[in-house]
């Protein structure tokens, strides 16, 4: 028996090699695949939630996610509201307009930005409700997850925080 | 470990040919591994690849030569800890102009993924299945780092480490170490072994505060290595008080209590990874071993050697090191007894010590090469490109 564990032994202590030489070249692409059909995705504190709508303009749209709610009551992050102006390169110099934020065909609040060409040129966002909905927000730059506005790429992210 | 107590590591164990021999083999699987940093284009990529594979595999050659770990190990890993920042801040530099990360790279998943967080996302996982971290699921051409990536490289490490990740894998550990190692005699050599705990505390705190709040508190408010990686762009009285954490931490447990207690103090007494690490330490086949019968417990040559207070009189009563032993090989060197020995679980101890080291060394040699190897290469690479 003792013979038999020790064999067992030295057999997995190869097979640790084995694996530590064969395991980089086969190991990270397996669990890559299995990753990616799972359904584990990016906390929406982070990723702003998923897109509700998308509302057309001259040149451009406007993608409005859905609610992020906050997650717990000790959660640092409140319940905001992303919207995405797209393509930035196709934006007006200045933007201030009405968007509906639930869907219920009524504007929510008035949002006003200036949006340069120069992508490092700071950016910041007014926000005025005209519901009970949002939070007001005046000339806010990058204050918090639930709170900013900044250029991703070429387009221009806003989060307005919900009451 | 202690002057007096060292035996001489230059001593040769074995003859250079029979060293030679037993190199080769860890030549020829790492070079299969180092395979794509050799073909990267450009003269300075490639000389860099060269130089970290041949500086792996002769320290690789002098642990064979000498029979010693730890020293040889200990190169290798303080090489990575200083020369990890190098290259990542490098290239954090090239990409926004600032270790600082904006808001814009987090909303857009651009955070490279560090296994520090592995521990905070397990319970917001589990319950919502969703990652409290701003990075993505899959590599990106801007965030190769991804969350998939880091992952697999801890499963893939804890099956073949266990805890030796810390000795072999971690990144920052060598900074630790490197500081630990410069001063020749411990001006604090006395610490209370309760310290021992607070990692444990640490992580079961930052585990429950961030399943209590989603978000990844460790990253956020404790830790140190953010000072020479990358930390949230400082915009407010917050922001502003998290970097001065960061820095208070990184200057008080990396460099000055290392430096003063000649101990892995970050490693041992704060890291809340090393703890979550501790639980894996049975994953590994491998493990250090005391043989009673040889040791008499009278030297203690071991306790006072171990880098993380691993070794108590407990453990030579027992027969082994705590769980937070990180596979190092400091107490198998210094042990005048041959008593504190290298050990395959399921065989009697003491039997072949030596088979049972170059079992383990080529299984964790392989892996640091692959891991702390390719890192070293980046490094070096950008430090040539800067002289050519």
């Amino acid at each position: 028996m003792k013979r038999l564990t020790a064999f067992l032994a030295y057999t997995v202590a190869v097979l640790t090699i084995a694996v530590a030489v064969v395991g980089p070249l086969v190991w990270f692409g397996v669990f890559s695949r299995a990753a990616a059909k799972t359904s584990l995705r990016i906390d929406s504190t982070y990723t702003g939630g998923e897109p509700a709508r998308v509302i057309s303009r001259q040149g451009y749209e406007i993608v409005v996610y859905k609610p992020v709610r906050k997650h717990t009551p000790l959660a640092t992050t409140g319940s905001f509201v992303q919207m995405v102006w797209k393509p930035a390169s196709a934006l007006p110099p200045a933007i201030s307009e009405p968007v509906d934020l639930d869907g219920d065909g009524q504007p929510d609040c008035v949002v006003s930005f200036q949006a340069p060409r120069d992508p490092k040129a700071k950016l910041r966002v007014t926000v005025k409700p005209l519901t009970a909905l949002v939070q007001p927000m005046n000339e806010v730059g990058k204050e918090s997850f639930s709170s900013l506005i900044a250029r991703v790429n070429d387009t221009i992210v806003v989060r307005v925080p919900l009451r | 470990m202690p002057d007096q107590a060292r035996r001489s590591v230059l001593a040769p164990r074995r003859g250079t040919g029979r060293s030679l021999l037993l190199t080769v083999p860890m030549a020829v699987f790492t070079l299969l591994l180092f395979t794509p940093s050799l073909r990267q284009p450009g003269a300075a990529a490639k000389l860099a690849a060269l130089l970290a594979w041949t500086f792996m595999i002769a320290l690789f050659f002098l642990m064979m030569r000498t029979g010693q770990t730890y020293r040889w190990r200990r190169i290798f890993f303080v090489a990575l800890g200083f020369l990890f920042p190098i290259g990542f801040v490098w290239d954090l530099i090239a990409l926004r102009s600032s270790m600082s990360i904006p808001m814009e790279r987090m909303i857009s998943g651009d955070t490279p993924f560090c296994f520090m967080v592995i521990p905070m996302t397990l319970i917001p996982a589990a319950l919502t299945k969703t990652i409290i971290f701003p990075g993505s699921i899959l590599p990106t051409p801007s965030n190769p780092h991804s969350i998939a990536m880091m992952v697999a490289l801890w499963l893939l490490a804890t099956v073949i480490l266990g805890k030796a990740w810390c000795s072999y894998g971690c990144f920052f550990g060598g900074l630790d170490e490197g500081f630990s190692s410069i001063a020749k005699k411990a001006r604090l050599p006395k610490i209370n072994p309760k310290w021992r705990m607070a990692p444990w505390a640490i992580l079961v705190a930052i585990v429950l505060l961030s399943a209590a709040t989603f978000e990844p508190v460790y990253c956020m408010w404790l830790c140190p290595f953010k000072t020479v990686t990358e930390f949230p762009q400082v915009r407010s009285f917050e922001t502003a008080l998290q970097f001065g954490i960061f820095i208070t931490l990184f200057l008080g447990l990396v460099v000055v209590l290392p430096f003063l207690t000649k101990r892995r103090t970050q490693c041992a007494f704060f890291c809340p990874f090393g703890a979550f690490q501790s639980i894996f330490s049975r994953t590994s086949i491998f493990d250090v071993r005391i043989d009673k019968e040889k040791c008499g417990a009278g030297c203690l040559l071991c306790r006072n050697s171990c880098p993380t207070l691993a070794i108590d009189q407990d453990a030579i009563r027992a027969g082994k090191p705590l769980s937070t032993c990180m596979r190092c090989g400091a107490c198998v060197d210094v042990c005048r007894k041959d008593a504190a020995v290298w050990h395959i679980k399921g065989t009697p101890v003491g039997v072949k010590p030596e088979q049972a080291r170059l079992l383990y060394l080529y299984a964790a040699w392989v892996f640091a090469t692959m891991f702390g190897g390719s890192i070293i290469a980046n490094s070096l690479h950008k430090l040539i490109g800067l002289i050519v």
